[in-house]
């Protein structure tokens, strides 16, 4: 407890405990149950990942090597929504780099960062297969495509 | 039992031996850096690449890896076909960008002709070949205390959370079996450190012989079936007593023949 900066001391334990009673205690039920402990926190506290070690049978070591090899999984909170602006060959000709500047310039935050009020992260990623409707931005679940840096603002609000 | 031709010479083999096993039986070196008996065949490194082919198969070929390949009835191998060497010589290359100061890889490059690497050099140069073997023996050992970490480029041999590792009962296993010593570690009379984690050292009650950790000796007698005092008097005193004993018994056999 008390350690503000890593956040991890505040896990809700009762979301890990409905996670673990929907999978076999097995080493082949991890990636799932990592999957859905990223889901309900933003990210994956350690804690949360001795748990399921301990739980599954799974050397913490083993859950350690899964959790930092998948970009699906993050060690970091992250914010609840998560902004990727691609930057493969035919985005970044189309203006890509004008993207991320402008979402940094209003969020206040750069490439892998995520906002103190935990609303938003932004990360570039290296080809989303739509180079067709370059420059694409996706927020949350929502792909932008002929993404303009003017009509990102929009996006970008913390409103419901 | 399966029968091959490596390098023009026929082979019999084991069923369900590895091509790697079969060419050492018959007396073909390859290069390896990830192989090592006390571990399951893992197929890290691919230095040990050699074509296979059939007769049949009209000139085609195909390269395997040997520790990883089960021997086949009928197969026609090359270890050091023009191919064979060329991906070796590329493997080896990529490893020397990697480690371009670490002996072990400098002198099986330059064993190939690679003085220096066609690549970038990297610039925080390592000792580490990702072999593999560490993160194997510490398994093997039922520890599992230390595992691959991150991906591609960025991937490196860590503990978890880049922590002191709780399940690590300082064996040193890992870092014997490390073939580049990139593994460190201190061990005196009274401490040992590896893994940024310290131990403390446990003394032979005869000789007084600092010679595993008291980590260990729990780790050993809780699995059960042998006290811990067994574990507790070091291997030179356990012969010791193995010679003491034979000798006497030796000595009392012989005597009433005579």
């Amino acid at each position: 407890m008390g350690d503000a900066m890593s956040g991890y001391s505040c896990v809700d334990h009762g979301l890990v405990d409905a996670i673990l009673e929907r999978y076999p205690r097995e080493e082949p039920s991890l990636i799932q149950v990592l999957q859905d402990v990223q889901r309900a926190y933003n990210f994956l506290p350690c804690e949360v990942l001795t748990r399921v070690s301990r739980e599954l049978g799974v050397p913490l070591s083993k859950v350690f090597s899964v959790a930092t090899f998948y970009k699906a999984f993050s060690l970091t909170p992250q914010g609840r929504v998560i902004i990727k602006v691609c930057t493969g060959t035919a985005c970044h000709i189309r203006g890509a780099p004008l993207l991320i500047e402008e979402v940094q310039r209003r969020l206040g935050i750069l490439p892998g960062g995520t906002t103190e009020d935990a609303a938003f992260s932004l990360h570039t990623v290296n080809c989303v297969g739509a180079c067709a409707m370059a420059p694409v931005v996706i927020v949350g679940d929502k792909y932008l495509g002929n993404a303009k840096a003017a009509g990102l603002a929009a996006h970008l609000t913390r409103g419901e | 039992m399966p029968t091959l031709t490596i390098d023009g010479h026929t082979v019999h083999a084991d069923h369900g031996q590895f091509l790697l096993a079969a060419c050492r039986s018959a007396g073909i070196q390859i290069p390896t850096l990830c192989d090592h008996p006390a571990v399951e065949p893992y197929g890290g490194c691919r230095l040990c690449v050699v074509d296979v082919t059939r007769p049949e198969w009209n000139g085609w070929c195909k390269m395997v890896v040997a520790c990883l390949f089960p021997v086949e009835d009928g197969i026609v191998v090359h270890t050091a076909s023009t191919r064979v060497i060329e991906v070796r010589k590329v493997v080896l290359d990529l490893l020397l960008a990697r480690c371009p100061d670490t002996p072990l890889v400098r002198d099986l490059a330059a064993r190939h002709g690679i003085l220096a690497t066609s690549y970038v050099r990297n610039q925080q140069p390592t000792d580490c070949i990702l072999c593999g073997l560490c993160t194997r023996i510490c398994d093997r050992m039922g520890m599992s205390a230390i595992g691959s970490v991150d991906r591609g480029a960025g991937r490196e041999i860590a503990t978890p959370f880049r922590e002191p590792p709780a399940a690590c009962i300082g064996c040193l296993a890992c870092a014997e079996i490390c073939p580049t010593g990139f593994i460190r570690y201190e061990s005196g009379t009274a401490r040992r450190k590896i893994w940024d984690k310290d131990f403390d050292m446990l003394r032979c009650p005869r000789c007084g012989r600092s010679h595993i950790t008291v980590a260990q000796a729990d780790f050993f007698a809780g699995r059960g079936g042998v006290p811990r005092s067994y574990f507790e008097i070091c291997d030179v005193c356990k012969r010791k007593d193995l010679a003491v004993a034979a000798t006497r018994l030796a000595c009392a056999t012989e005597t009433p023949a005579r």
